[in-house]
């Protein structure tokens, strides 16, 4: 069976509200003194949710209805901004949050266009380090430790 | 207590630091308003994590003066670039930009200035008397009249701008859904954690607002990277002549009364008002043919209307908890942060610090002028920084500005992942304030239904015995069906 393109967004939501049906279907019942007269904790989401499907019904029959133009497909920046987030979590779980920031800074001043490349690291570098030196000095927060937090902190 | 309101608004204009910080965070917000895609919203987003460790009223009164200065600021690359720096402008560039092409930047810019302030003011004076007087009504409300409320202002997500009827409801219900995640208040039951214990409290507002706003914006923007700006010239910004304000000022106190009315309707904002004081003050104008072709009726109408609806969208939010606006829903999380709750005990117990803000409100509605008359030209200027720059420190700014909330890195992949769900919706349709405002109303919903049930040993259908639910849930059933019902009876009636 092939689906229309149109119709794919209410299909995922619709999957969507269906598994958190299904989960909520699953959470603990809490005895009858504690709830008394009021309602079990799975009871508002799936409420929640059973509105949505007939939201979902109600929004599939005016996509039959209308014939909404189909968005092209974004480019590289997008997708690759997409892909620095993941670089991002990997290299500050495992190095340090602001190599992650730096890094991450640069590639994405690169990838949207900026060609010069003193200009890129510029901006990388001192963003986090301004960022740094007001969160840590002024407003007295510690940032997660990694190769360089470790080195300040001790 | 008309005594005390106006001692503790005076009270503002004797504290230097708090005016240091309105002036500082005035020119923040007119950068930010006129940097295409940054807005009131994402800038308070911003914004936030750096009040943590300020005085309440001076954290409220920074996030406020971003709300009104972002707000106006907009017009400014409405009228000179024909990108409207906020989506409120977008009513703006209509008759701004051609004035502008005509070689009247300056007067274009002058009317925007005067109109914005005009109305920022009158909306700030009409929250000073409108606000005690809601609080004093909503004093009455228990759990079925807040539950009532809270559905009321779900069902008018229908109405914003972005979005249709439908994804914006989705979109409200998805917030509320959100607000489920973590243990439940009464029975302590653990609803959607999946064994992540540091979800126990919920879902944190901040990251998730950084997320959906700053970050989803990001990706957005990021299919801009082509895009080339052309500004047009300007010798300097001119205050409007007596001919222009013999024209003007019944558009503007028109526009002023509009704007106010609709920032103060839960979920609506300072776009849908822009839009409204625009048509009307096409619809009362002499000079119909003027519009679209550098009408300065045309600029004060959305402009005094757009800046009316700042002061106005403060009612719900600080009166009942019911945030106007994405800004507003934003605003409503730095109170709770600061330990202000919203409500009726605000106006009872802390007074004082309400009139404070309202009071920075009235000078950051000054300041915005000053900054429009002197410095537009200049902070035009700052709408041509290149976005390959701009966006990689947004980007810095959420990810610290998400950790810095609670020091926890979950909040930091909280905010990308909402950021990416963000993006994703709104390349589908769906506008991503509607998830905000339902995160936002989620608990009240949930609460005030339960209390509700428990007052009524379990009949819920007593709660459309008390006299102001029944009108709230009627007003949140005609906001919903009425327009499909209008449009059925008008159909059928041809």
């Amino acid at each position: 069976m092939i689906i229309n393109n149109k119709y794919i967004t209410p299909l995922i939501l619709a999957v969507f509200s269906l598994i958190v049906i299904a989960i909520a279907f699953q959470l603990d019942t809490s005895p009858e003194m504690i709830v008394g007269d009021s309602m079990q904790a799975r009871s508002f989401p799936i409420f929640l949710m059973v509105l949505n499907l007939i939201l979902i019904v109600v929004l599939t029959f005016q996509l039959s209805k209308s014939n909404p133009k189909s968005t092209p497909l974004e480019k590289f920046p997008t997708w690759g901004s997409i892909l620095l987030f993941v670089l991002f979590y990997l290299l500050t779980v495992y190095t340090d949050m602001f190599i992650g920031i730096f890094l991450v800074m640069f590639l994405m001043c690169r990838l949207w266009g900026e060609k010069r490349i003193w200009v890129s690291l510029l901006t990388a570098s001192i963003t986090p380090g301004l960022i740094f030196i007001l969160f840590d000095f002024v407003l007295k927060i510690r940032f997660p430790r990694g190769l360089l937090t470790n080195i300040y902190y001790g | 207590m008309f005594e005390q309101a106006i001692t503790a608004m005076a009270s503002v204009m004797v504290d230097p630091h708090l005016l240091g910080l309105i002036f500082v965070t005035t020119i923040l917000g007119v950068i930010i308003g006129v940097l295409p895609g940054l807005g009131a919203t994402t800038g308070a987003a911003l914004l936030l994590p750096f009040t943590l460790t300020m005085d309440p009223v001076h954290a409220i009164a920074v996030l406020a003066t971003i709300y009104v200065s972002a707000t106006f600021a907009g017009s400014i690359t409405a009228i000179l670039i024909n990108a409207p720096g906020t989506s409120a402008a977008a009513a703006t560039t209509f008759d701004g930009y051609p004035l502008a092409q005509k070689g009247e930047a300056g007067r274009a810019l002058g009317v925007a200035v005067i109109a914005s302030t005009v109305g920022g003011i009158f909306s700030v004076l009409i929250l000073c008397f409108a606000a005690p007087l809601l609080a004093r009504v909503a004093y009455e409300f228990r759990s079925p009249e807040y539950f009532a409320l809270t559905v009321f202002g779900l069902s008018m997500l229908a109405s914003i701008s972005a979005g249709g009827a439908v994804k914006n409801l989705m979109g409200g219900i998805f917030g509320v859904w959100l607000s489920t995640i973590g243990a439940e208040r009464v029975t302590g039951i653990e609803r959607f954690m999946f064994g992540n214990y540091e979800l126990y409290e919920g879902l944190h507002f901040v990251p998730i607002f950084i997320g959906l706003f700053a970050i989803s914006e990001l990706l957005v923007q990021s299919k801009t990277v082509d895009k080339i700006i052309k500004t047009v010239a300007m010798k300097a910004v001119k205050l409007p002549t007596m001919e222009d304000y013999k024209k003007i000022w019944k558009t503007i106190l028109r526009s002023c009364g509009i704007g106010t009315f609709i920032g103060v309707l839960p979920a609506e904002g300072a776009t849908v008002a822009s839009m409204i004081g625009y048509s009307e003050a096409r619809r009362w104008s002499k000079n119909k043919k003027e519009f679209g072709k550098g009408s300065i009726e045309g600029i004060a109408g959305a402009e005094a209307a757009n800046n009316a609806a700042t002061g106005g969208a403060m009612v719900p939010t600080m009166v009942l908890g019911i945030p106007g606006s994405g800004t507003t829903a934003i605003i409503l999380v730095g109170l709770m942060v600061h330990g202000l709750r919203p409500g009726v005990y605000l106006f009872t117990e802390q007074v004082e610090k309400v009139y404070q803000i309202f009071g920075s409100m009235f000078i950051a509605n000054v300041m915005f002028m000053l900054m429009g008359l002197y410095a537009a030209k200049l902070f035009a200027r700052v709408s041509l920084v290149p976005t390959a720059i701009l966006w990689p420190i947004v980007f810095a700014l959420s990810v610290i500005g998400a950790y810095a909330f609670q020091g926890q890195l979950l909040d930091v992949w909280l905010a990308l992942i909402f950021g990416v769900i963000g993006f994703f919706a709104r390349r589908h349709g769906f506008s991503v304030a509607p998830i905000a405002v339902g995160l936002i109303l989620g608990e009240m919903v949930e609460t005030n239904l339960q209390h509700s049930l428990k007052m009524f040993d379990g009949a819920w259908w007593l709660i459309l015995t008390q006299p102001l639910a029944l009108m709230f849930l009627v007003f949140a059933f005609l906001g919903l069906c009425g327009p499909a019902i209008y449009s059925w009876i008008t159909k059928h009636k041809n």
